[in-house]
């Protein structure tokens, strides 16, 4: 089936034009050039400004285009599918502007909207040289004057820092700090005294190497009352709601480079012979392809549930955003590490395969599980949650019925975010988590009419009795938040299985009726719950407790794969003729 | 979590200062004695994303639908205990 | 005489020409640090891989593998492009060679000069038997017609041995191996190939020859004509120990930078090590160094004790150990975060480890190869219970037999020595599962076309094997508290994962570990001086 969040991408497609070509503006050739020369992409930014790919980051209500979020992951996605580096120097204006969507007034998001419209990169200022992740523990202070607030101190490892026209810098307006201590600013440079900031060099970095990873130190920079995002002292709490959309999203960089890594080493396997054959005929070579594909499907599954959340679950966006921002990442890695087993020397070689693409792509991709929250961050973000998902589950408390089925059915339309929705905390639970015991009732009733859903009734069932003991551990370990002890951390990443295979489960159900009815190169997967079970396959084992899925499963994955790359089609649970296919 | 459940069955507990000592020296894992109620949680370095969680605490014990970031805007004991003590109330 | 650690001095000195300051610097440049190669050629690290009865110091392999500690320690980079390869063309020699040849190859490299070793085909990949590249037999010698790519040193070697198809059978023996001077050739028939651009081991020069219809004499063949496969197969055994051991290396140097940052950085008010996860991830990192190291250490020994064994023994090794490494890498990276992604700073050589660790192990002996040579083995090497491995396989220090490579097999006999140190262990039962697994694997299913199944088995296997080696070297050998139990219970969950939670670090693990950081010792079983300073 086709799936209207495709819409923008199908249309990028067309502008950009196939990568393979090293004539293109946005080619693997150029972004490979643009690599060695740790050089900034200036050109294929512009060309993607061409394509007002900027507006898609402003929400319609401030002016932009952006009306599904799902829309803009499956379009960064192709950005991201030909070059990290890009999406990333590219898509940092939406994390620069995020705050005054989640946390400014009218006037204020209307003003970055138009900024961001106008084509002004921006960068979200947060972190700094001996601080990183621990935000309460920023210094850059931000000191009330007469007519506003007066910014001193370094921010450091900020994307688009030097390039960028406009930031949004997280400071400390009370000097005692603390969860109140700190505030959103919006910092538009031409407006500054240009003696009041001065860039801090770019940091060269082991991947995504054009991009612009600097700093800026703030000597008594000046910026007014009107500067302030929402009320003073409501910087971490906009900070916060802010990453859970910009978490989510990150999944369109993984899912992006996971796409560049499938494509590149399904080629590789049908061209490549070896003990007489053809690699792609090897039963060893298959499986891990199809091991891949099956990752792939998981986290592109974890990701549409997850962008469709943020209008259809918004409160829930706590929960969800530290599952995908965990899951899809480390998933990516793995993925990308076992294909780079199969490529051999070439994913070593800068100019004999594609490019050199893989290996500049794994190294590129690596930055998506340290932004944003790294690994660490979302794990404690989640083991944070311990308490309430225990407690809604235990109080019986009723999943958001209505909002899950949006978030689970692809062909629904989504009503317009209301970022106001955003909550730091799911204060009714999980509805993912709440409605699995009735999703895998209904798998199990399906199953006993189609025998063929047999394998996807086993896996849904244990991975019901996985979540069961999740739970229990997430019961028996005690409240920790200083020391946050091993044990907590590994039922946290279970709870991440589970959220993911949940979302996935849910995904099947809502959706599988209208992908089969609409027959495409993708149908296989949908047809008797290949996809799902493959992927539950994928989580189970992660959780401790594999259930796996029948080989001829991984054969139908790896057929369809095998077609998909072959057709220049996305890899993908559903149809779409990429600019390779024309 | 049957403690939990049973603690919200009960009615209000009659000192909220004592009880929110409580809670918060169970999420240090330490004792109540060593809490100073005047002192902001975040001294004791409890996360104050973690902290966030004291709301469902709250709203299991005494029945009120609290902001998570109660405890960001009433950083010591006693100011929480003082606000949740004239919310009760009214 | 001066150690390679006290010649390269402290890493994290920014003002030594060659700390990681410098050594990041030359990587920019796809270079190794100016002087770095003077100081293995002032150690004369060439006599490492010459036997000592053609004048050379290699006399026992895991001591060799110790030796080339500090150099990957340093720089991956540097020690592959300064000799490993010299050693694996070298292998061939001592192993298959004439007289002539041996002596002539062992002056050259105790002279300081270099061996490239020609496997590598880009087309062809771990497939040696379709290799494409030709010796037609002449008169009085060869002409030899196509590439090898992608090979170490080529640029500047001044020898090659160089696997060449020299018949059409369709059997195992249609290859032959060459050893060239690559001086005498016909330079209008020879061409040193362009340098490969590498996104890792940047520093290392590999590209490659090109022949065309030149000649080469009769007295380059190495061996018997067709006897190419059966002495790659068995040098091998020698370079898949050896080059598995240089990978420990790289993660001692990781554990040791994630440590130091992990002390010197304060993160929510306390220093990073003290947060139980960090804690524990160093300690995880550190035991799985140490399995490694006792697997390494027992399959190179083994090479000596068990020859008619090593070939299984080496191939395990190299399949399991760049896995343990690059993992806990992977686990390390995530306590260091931003940090090892950067370029600059005093932790962007841990990044650079990272990046390098990978490539090592791809190439002519990768991961799936080293499978498909265990699993055509694995029924017969379980089917019958052995005896025990003897008791210098574990002891360390206890003097081996020497090195016979003519007494390397390419297919173990019956019974596996090292598996019987699992007898009465935890790992007994899952001994007993592999063995009846492997004994109902139908032949079909253990050739190229093995399916998945069958490849899991060979994993199994090398876990077992771990297990075998943690647990005799526990038995001979003083070892840090606690690490055996640790180390045998992470194997286990890599062959059923266990639903049991993990606790806390052991802290006595960690207090030896950061003993050894702060006095300046390797965090290898060996506990080798190591030059290096915390911050």
């Amino acid at each position: 089936m086709r799936y209207a969040a495709f819409g923008d991408a199908e249309r990028l497609e067309g502008v950009l034009g196939d990568p393979g070509d090293p004539d293109s503006v946005f080619s693997h050739r150029a972004c490979a050039a643009y690599d060695d020369a740790d050089a900034f992409p200036a050109e294929i930014c512009a060309e993607l400004d061409g394509f007002d790919l900027a507006s898609r980051y402003v929400p319609t209500a401030f002016g932009g285009r952006l009306a599904d979020y799902q829309d803009c992951v499956q379009t960064m996605r192709m950005v991201a599918r030909r070059d990290v580096t890009v999406a990333v120097a590219h898509g940092k204006t939406y994390l620069g502007a995020v705050s005054a969507w989640v946390g400014g007034s009218q006037e204020q998001a209307e003003r970055v909207g138009a900024l961001v419209r106008s084509g002004t990169p921006m960068s979200w200022a947060l972190t700094e040289q001996a601080h990183g992740s621990d935000l309460l523990a920023g210094g850059v202070t931000a000191t009330r004057t007469e007519t506003g607030y007066r910014l001193d101190g370094e921010k450091w490892l900020i994307n688009n820092a030097t390039r960028g026209g406009a930031l949004c810098v997280l400071a400390r307006t009370d000097v005692n700090g603390g969860p109140r201590g700190f505030s959103v600013l919006i910092v538009e440079k031409d407006k500054l005294d240009p003696a009041s900031h001065t860039p801090v060099p770019k940091q060269r970095t082991h991947g995504i190497r054009g991009a612009d990873i600097s700093g800026i130190a703030f000597d008594g920079a000046l910026v007014g009352h009107d500067d302030l995002v929402g009320r003073e002292g409501t910087g971490l709490e906009s900070v916060l709601k802010g990453l859970q959309l910009t978490r989510t999203l990150c999944c369109a960089l993984s899912l992006g480079a996971s796409d560049h890594a499938l494509g590149i080493a399904t080629r590789f396997a049908g061209q490549r012979r070896l003990y007489g054959r053809a690699l792609a005929g090897l039963p060893a070579a298959r499986h891990a392809l199809a091991t891949a594909y099956a990752d792939h499907l998981l986290i592109e599954a974890v990701s549409v549930v997850g962008s469709r959340a943020i209008q259809a679950l918004t409160g829930e966006m706590s929960v969800m955003s530290a599952a995908v921002k965990y899951l899809v990442p480390t998933r990516t890695e793995a993925t990308i590490a076992a294909l780079r087993k199969l490529l051999g020397a070439r994913s070593l070689l800068r100019d004999v395969h594609e490019d050199g693409a893989f290996g500049k792509n794994e190294r590129d991709h690596r930055i998506v599980s340290l932004f944003d929250g790294n690994t660490l961050v979302c794990l404690n973000g989640l083991v944070n949650l311990f308490s309430i998902l225990t407690r809604t589950a235990e109080q019986g408390a009723v999943p958001d019925a209505g909002g899950l089925a949006l978030a689970a059915s692809v062909t629904e339309p989504l009503e317009p975010v209301d970022h106001k929705k955003l909550s730091l905390l799911p204060r009714r639970g999980s509805s993912v988590l709440l409605a699995l015991p009735s999703a895998v009732a209904e798998v199990e009733a399906m199953a006993v009419l189609d025998a063929d859903l047999a394998p996807l009734a086993a896996a849904a069932r244990s991975l019901l009795d996985t979540l069961d003991g999740v739970y229990a551990a997430m019961r028996g370990l005690p409240p920790a938040p200083v020391n946050v002890p091993p044990a907590s951390f590994a039922v946290a990443r279970r709870l991440a299985a589970c959220l993911g295979g949940a979302a996935v489960l849910h995904l099947w159900l809502r959706s599988h009726a209208a992908a089969l009815a609409e027959p495409g190169p993708s149908t296989p997967l949908w047809r008797g719950g290949v996809w799902p079970t493959l992927a539950l396959d994928r989580l189970l084992a992660m959780a401790g407790t594999p259930t796996p899925a029948p080989a001829a499963f991984y054969e139908t994955a790896c057929a369809v794969l095998t077609e998909q790359v072959g057709t220049g089609r996305l890899t993908s649970l559903f149809d779409l003729d990429l600019a390779e296919a024309r | 979590m049957t403690a939990t459940q049973s603690q919200s069955d009960t009615r209000i507990p009659t000192d909220i200062a004592d009880w929110l000592t409580e809670r918060v020296a169970s999420y240090l894992d330490t004792d109540a004695d060593s809490i100073d109620r005047d002192l902001p949680l975040a001294e004791y370095g409890l996360d104050s994303v973690y902290a966030l969680s004291l709301c469902g605490d709250i709203e299991d014990t005494l029945g009120l639908v609290v902001e998570p970031t109660l405890a960001w805007d009433y950083p010591t004991v006693t100011a929480m205990a003082e606000f949740l003590r004239a919310e009760v109330g009214a | 005489m001066t150690t390679l650690e006290e010649a390269f001095g402290d890493p994290y000195d920014d003002g030594n020409p060659l700390g990681h300051r410098s050594v990041l610097a030359a990587d920019e440049r796809a270079a190794v640090a100016d002087g770095a190669e003077a100081v293995l050629d002032d150690y004369g690290l060439n006599a490492e891989f010459v036997p000592e009865r053609l004048g050379g110091r290699l006399v026992e392999v895991d001591e060799l593998v110790r030796r080339l500690r500090p150099v990957f320690r340093r720089d991956a980079a540097l020690g592959l492009g300064y000799g490993v390869t010299s050693l694996m063309a070298g292998l061939n020699v001592w192993l298959g060679g004439s007289d002539v040849q041996r002596k002539w190859l062992a002056d050259l490299l105790l002279g300081g000069g270099k061996a490239s070793v020609g496997y590598h085909e880009l087309d062809r990949g771990n497939d040696l038997s379709n290799n494409a590249f030709t010796a037609t037999r002449t008169d009085d010698g060869f002409l030899l017609s196509g590439r090898k790519e992608v090979i170490n040193n080529a640029a500047r070697a001044d020898a090659a041995v160089l696997f060449a198809r020299t018949g059409e059978t369709g059997g195992g023996r249609d290859h032959s191996l060459l050893l060239v001077d690559l001086h005498q050739l016909d330079p209008d028939r020879f061409r040193r190939l362009p340098r490969y651009r590498t996104h890792g081991l940047r520093g290392v020069g590999l590209s490659g020859f090109e022949f065309d219809g030149c000649a080469a004499p009769d007295s380059a063949l190495v061996g018997d004509l067709g006897a190419g496969g059966d002495l790659a197969l068995r040098s091998f055994q020698v370079s898949r120990c050896v080059m598995a051991g240089t990978g420990l290396g790289i993660l001692d140097a990781g554990l040791f930078a994630t440590l130091r940052f992990a002390l010197e950085r304060k993160l929510y008010g306390q220093a990073v090590a003290d947060l139980p996860h960090a804690r524990a991830t160093l300690v995880d990192a550190f035991t799985d160094l140490l399995t490694a190291d006792a697997l390494v250490t027992t399959a190179t020994r083994a090479l000596h004790v068990l020859p008619a064994h090593a070939s299984a023994y080496a191939a395990a090794t190299k399949y399991l150990v760049p896995t343990l490494l690059e993992e806990a890498m992977n686990s390390l990276s995530v306590v260091l975060g931003a940090r090892f992604y950067l370029r600059e700073g005093a932790y962007a050589g841990f990044g650079k480890h990272m990046r390098d660790l990978p490539p090592l192990g791809i190439g002519h002996a990768g991961g799936v190869s080293c499978q498909l040579t265990l699993l055509p083995q694995l029924a017969r090497l379980l089917r019958k219970r052995a005896d025990p491995a003897p008791v210098e396989l574990f002891a360390a220090g206890a003097p081996l037999p020497d090195l016979d490579l003519a007494g390397l097999r390419l297919f173990a006999p019956s019974g596996d020595p090292l598996l019987a140190e699992l007898a009465g262990t935890r790992m007994a039962p899952h001994l007993a599962d592999l063995t009846a697994e492997a004994a109902a694997l139908p032949a079909r299913d253990t050739g190229v076309a093995a399916p998945p199944a069958a490849l899991g088995l060979t994993d199994r296997y090398a876990v077992l094997l771990a297990a075998a080696a943690v647990t005799g070297y526990a038995r001979h050998n003083p070892t840090p508290g606690g690490w055996a139990d640790r180390a045998l219970e992470r194997l286990a969950d890599r062959l059923a994962p266990a639903p049991a939670l993990p606790g806390p670090a052991n802290e006595a693990l960690f207090a030896d570990l950061l003993d050894r950081a702060t006095t300046g010792h390797g965090l290898g079983l060996d506990r080798d001086p190591v030059t290096r300073t915390l911050a």
